[in-house]
């Protein structure tokens, strides 16, 4: 069964492949030459920084600090905004108050929650909590809409077998939904490492944000290029993890 | 999804036609009673915000009190609106230019495999990719300016489009474009006259999710860089302790975010009714 797309992919792998070879030479190129200034660097330049043992050392600290921070702030923003979702499905009164919420605390910009959070919750907590609210709100809104994704004539065989909210939250809103949270999650992790960076940019000691920062204000530009594919790095990461689990998801409950 | 919202939400007016018609006091506390079950959470925010001044005793300078940033925001909505209305300049520019450019790019991308080949990784890279992080990055390539908001909202609302038009452009109806083939339809007729119209919708998608965080990444590029918008005044109010400025400056970002997300997910509505 796999055989036959798998001969289509073999020949837009190679596409691929030269899609992203042709990205990076382009890049390469415009640092070289110099197209758009001393800000762009030749990226075998910003690779020659990284092969630095000070600079792994730097950059290393800084992926611990931030990696940790987006992580914890994924797990806590998806278990808070689960829990909120079977709220909103166990008591249906309060759902459209928590959409409401929720969709007022998303647009919170981040500018005004930062040193908020800085006052309240103090410097380390910050970057976590603003993973934990940039992933929640993308977990929540998949989240409400798979619990209601559940079709009427399976609904109504509960009704009729007599099964509570809660049965039916546990044995068809959620293995039904599950597929959709799943998506959810996946949007939710690069969201959780953008959070984190941003959360740092408003006076955390260490991390790949403030690194970003610093290395903007200090005109330090292998530094700045190097931090940033960092962050691109593990944002990419977490994608592709839970792409593959979205994977595995999807063979088992669908 | 928003079809059968819309199908439902025209429906129950219907239903209500053949009913006797209900007298204005009960209309009104109907509406009131929909308000508050729709609104209860952030009246509940506002009271919480006013208690927790009160109970922890913070001194104004850390937490100030609702009425003080309210007042401000309307006793000197002068100084806000000057900020505010540029911001919403470079944020409304970035949109238009990122969303063409992306609709654009998708165009290329339907009308050659070799591109589109090329192209799918790197958009999925790119996608992944924190680009409201990259400000430090594009500030340092373009200077410290204004062209280079304009540059980060474009970036920012340049994915969506092109990944929604992108695959309503793969995703035509079968019948009308045998139909067309049958006719001996040119590819740019196919793509005028029926790809086009059918990506419609796509595109609306991606304007409503890109509105509020076109804004959101203006504000926060100029938080970084300085220049003039909201992001600058509320830096500046925070560097000079003017508290009830800054947190107004919260405040009016907070509504203008919320604003767009309602107008967007409005025009989406509408399109999407004038062209499926």
């Amino acid at each position: 069964m796999s055989r036959v797309p798998g001969a289509a992919l073999a020949p837009s792998r190679g596409l691929a492949a030269g899609g992203v070879l042709a990205l990076l030479v382009l890049v390469e190129i415009v640092g070289r030459l110099g197209l758009a200034g001393p800000g762009w660097p030749p990226l075998t330049d910003v690779f020659g920084y990284v092969a630095k043992p000070s600079a792994q050392q730097l950059l290393g600290r800084a992926l611990t600090a931030t990696a940790t921070a987006a992580l914890a702030g994924f797990l806590l923003g998806g278990v808070v905004a689960l829990l909120v979702a079977v709220l909103s499905a166990l008591v249906p009164a309060t759902g459209p108050g928590l959409e409401r919420l929720a969709a007022v605390v998303h647009a919170v910009p981040l500018i005004a929650l930062g040193p908020l959070l800085i006052t309240t919750a103090g410097r380390e907590a910050t970057p976590t909590l603003v993973a934990a609210l940039a992933a929640g709100f993308a977990v929540f809104v998949a989240a409400t809409s798979a619990l209601g994704s559940a079709n009427d004539a399976q609904r109504d065989v509960f009704t009729v077998l007599g099964a509570g909210r809660a049965s039916t939250l546990l044995r068809l809103q959620l293995p039904a939904g599950l597929p959709l949270i799943v998506d959810g999650l996946t949007l939710a992790a690069p969201a959780a490492v953008l959070g984190a960076v941003i959360g740092e940019w408003f006076g955390a000691r260490r991390g790949i944000g403030v690194l970003l920062v610093s290395s903007m204000q200090n005109v330090q530009t292998d530094q700045l290029w190097a931090a940033a594919l960092t962050a691109a790095a593990i944002s990419l990461l977490a994608y592709v993890l839970l792409v593959a689990l979205r994977g595995a998801v999807n063979r088992r409950f669908q | 999804m928003s079809i059968d919202a819309l199908s439902a939400s025209r429906r129950v007016p219907v239903a209500q036609e053949g009913t006797a018609r209900p007298s204005p006091a009960r209309l009104l506390t109907r509406s009131l009673g929909r308000v508050l079950s729709r609104y209860w959470t952030v009246a509940a925010f506002v009271v919480a915000w006013q208690l927790w001044s009160w109970l922890t005793g913070y001194n104004q300078i850390v937490v100030p009190p609702p009425a003080m940033v309210f007042g401000d925001v309307l006793g000197n909505i002068g100084a806000y609106l000057p900020d505010l209305g540029w911001t919403l300049a470079m944020s409304a520019g970035g949109l238009v230019a990122g969303m063409a450019l992306g609709t654009m790019i998708a165009v290329v991308v339907w009308s050659s495999r070799i591109v589109s080949g090329m192209m799918t990784p790197v958009a999925l890279v790119m996608r992944s990719v924190p680009v409201v992080a990259m400000i430090p990055v594009l500030a340092r390539v373009f200077g410290y300016g204004w062209f280079t908001v304009l540059v980060i909202t474009t970036v920012v609302s340049f994915f969506p489009a092109f990944v929604l038009v992108g695959s309503r452009l793969r995703a035509a109806p079968q019948a009308t474009s045998d139909l067309m083939a049958v006719l001996g339809a040119s590819r740019s007729t196919v793509l005028r006259l029926l790809l086009l119209p059918h990506a419609v919708p796509g595109l609306l998608v991606a304007f409503r999710l890109t509105a509020p965080t076109a804004v959101l990444a203006a504000m926060l590029a100029e938080y970084l860089m300085g220049g003039r918008g909201l992001g600058t005044l509320f830096a500046q109010s925070v560097s000079f302790h003017e508290v009830g400025r800054a947190w107004g400056a919260a405040l009016v970002a907070t509504v203008v975010s919320v604003a767009c997300f309602v107008a967007a997910r409005a025009v989406e509505r509408r399109g999407t009714v004038r062209f499926s």
